[in-house]
């Protein structure tokens, strides 16, 4: 009972910083030492959301959106676990693309956006391209560590049980690694949210990145906050629809941490 | 080659050469303009880095990433360590930082930018506010872990909290917050190319973005071969910093390439 009261209280103290930033935020806004212009009510912001989210031209731009996103992400996920388990299972893959690697994943991938565009033209390949590369490596490398780091007596059981050494890596190994896969595939698909936002910011016609650039251009400050807040809305619930789908995936595997 | 592979430092740069052979293969076979040789974007590179302009550019990029990083680290790291040290600031800050999470600080731009100006001030906002999180994330996990009987040895000794978090907390935790700092490294160079990119009005991504509008394609990707080079060299530089000051932390195990 005290936990729950504690876990209840934990809960009331956190909305706390929230409340206060939204309660400085109207005070400001309302005494006047800022315009009005550069920054609206919160209230007004949270109309117009509501109100844009009923309007069919909105959610047009945002489901554009959402097809780069989940088209980015899906090659990501299969393109990285398969280079996971490619570079797991042999040893001269290994140590091809390890280096690699090492190499382009501190790079940022944003930079490589202009070449994209050059190469794959201003539609919605550059931004897919650009998901891709930057969602592709936590995929990778949570693949990879994780299939590394699986208790090796479960492959030997399989092993001495006459089971190859590919069906092994497959059936053995790979669900094994199963629950660091889904914790990288997690981390990217919230990287993916932010690329393909901040790609269409940069060089779009299309999708809500784009409309904040609009809005910003038309000085329109409460349709720059909308698109901003929706995407966020969206990162936030994505990322809570992946930590569910991971635990119902996951029933049965000891909890990590 | 089994010793040469053993050096640190040479399996990237093998892979670095392999890259740049692979993109002048691709360029002479696909022959678009859109995708000069690899060659050609590599001739640029004295041009760029001779001139005075795109030199005082970049410089200016890297100072805003310093002040950035540097200002996050001072106050990231001491919430995280707090964070981990006391169930009511975690519950007071973990909720914040779930919201905050997805976020895209570079976004923020357009709006930072209507109350600080185009300035100085708002893109180095943007790049603090993107490094704070992961170090406030691995500074929280970092303190958290710490082992409780030091802290009760410590308290029992009379010192107080303050002392507590600064001479034991914080060394315990040091490995978990370089690793920390380590992404907030990279992600302090990506939020300042994106910014710029953004804005477009001094610094890295806005020479990108120039030579973009003025179909300067060699310099395009000479442009990004240097952030590109910037981003590793940044990375390789800091782990070995990293390794050198909390090598005694590091388990033998995480060595993953070069090793071969």
């Amino acid at each position: 009972m005290s936990a729950r009261l504690a876990t209840l209280r934990d809960g009331l103290v956190g909305l706390i910083p929230i409340l206060l930033i939204l309660a400085v935020w109207q005070a400001i806004a309302v005494s006047g030492i800022a315009p009005r212009a550069l920054l609206p009510l919160p209230g007004a912001v949270g109309a117009r959301l509501i109100d844009q989210l009923g309007s069919p031209t909105y959610l047009q731009h945002a489901a554009t959106t959402l097809l780069r996103l989940f088209t980015g992400f899906g090659i990501a996920v299969a393109l990285g676990i398969a280079l996971g388990v490619a570079a797991t299972a042999s040893r001269p893959v290994e140590a091809g693309l390890m280096p690699l690697v090492r190499v382009l994943a501190p790079v940022p991938k944003i930079a490589l956006y202009p070449a994209l565009v050059l190469m794959l033209g201003f539609e919605d390949s550059s931004k897919i391209a650009l998901v891709v590369a930057d969602a592709v490596f936590p995929i990778l490398l949570a693949t990879y560590h994780g299939m590394r780091t699986v208790e090796p007596k479960l492959a030997w059981v399989a092993h001495a049980v006459g089971v190859g050494r590919l069906r092994c890596t497959f059936t053995v190994v790979l669900p094994a690694a199963l629950p660091s896969v889904l914790t990288g595939c997690r981390v990217a698909l919230v990287i993916s949210c932010i690329v393909v936002f901040l790609a269409e910011m940069i060089m779009s016609t299309d999708g809500l990145g784009h409309l904040l650039v609009r809005a910003a251009r038309n000085f329109q400050t409460v349709d720059m906050f909308v698109p901003l807040i929706t995407i966020s809305l969206l990162g936030l619930t994505l990322n809570a629809g992946f930590n569910a789908l991971r635990r119902r995936l996951l029933t049965g595997f000891p909890e990590e941490q | 080659m089994g010793r040469i592979g053993a050096l640190p430092g040479v399996p990237p740069l093998l892979a670095g050469v392999a890259l740049l052979v692979a993109w002048e293969f691709a360029a002479r076979l696909i022959g678009i303009s859109g995708l000069p040789p690899a060659t050609d974007a590599l001739a640029q590179l004295p041009a760029i880095l001779s001139d005075p302009e795109s030199l005082l550019d970049i410089a200016a990029s890297l100072r805003r990433m310093a002040i950035g990083f540097a200002l996050a680290l001072v106050v990231a790291t001491p919430v995280g360590l707090m964070m981990g040290r006391s169930r009511t600031v975690a519950a007071f800050f973990n909720p914040l930082l779930m919201v905050i999470y997805p976020v895209p600080k570079a976004a923020l731009m357009p709006i930072i930018m209507l109350w600080l100006g185009v300035g100085d001030a708002s893109k180095t906002l943007v790049i603090f506010l993107g490094v704070s999180l992961p170090v406030i994330y691995h500074s929280y996990q970092g303190s958290r872990a710490v082992e409780e009987k030091v802290l009760w040895s410590a308290a029992a000794m009379g010192m107080d909290a303050p002392a507590r978090l600064f001479h034991i907390v914080l060394p315990a935790a040091l490995p978990e917050i370089l690793i920390g700092c380590r992404t907030g490294l990279v992600l302090a160079l990506i939020t300042m190319v994106t910014s710029e990119m953004i804005a477009r009005q001094t610094g890295v991504g806005n020479i990108l973005f120039n030579a973009l509008d003025m179909a300067q394609y060699d310099t395009v990707y000479a442009m990004i071969v240097i952030i590109g080079i910037l981003g590793f060299l940044l990375d390789f530089v800091f782990e070995r910093l990293r390794l050198r000051l909390v090598g005694w932390a590091e388990p033998a195990a995480d060595i993953i390439v070069g090793t071969t």
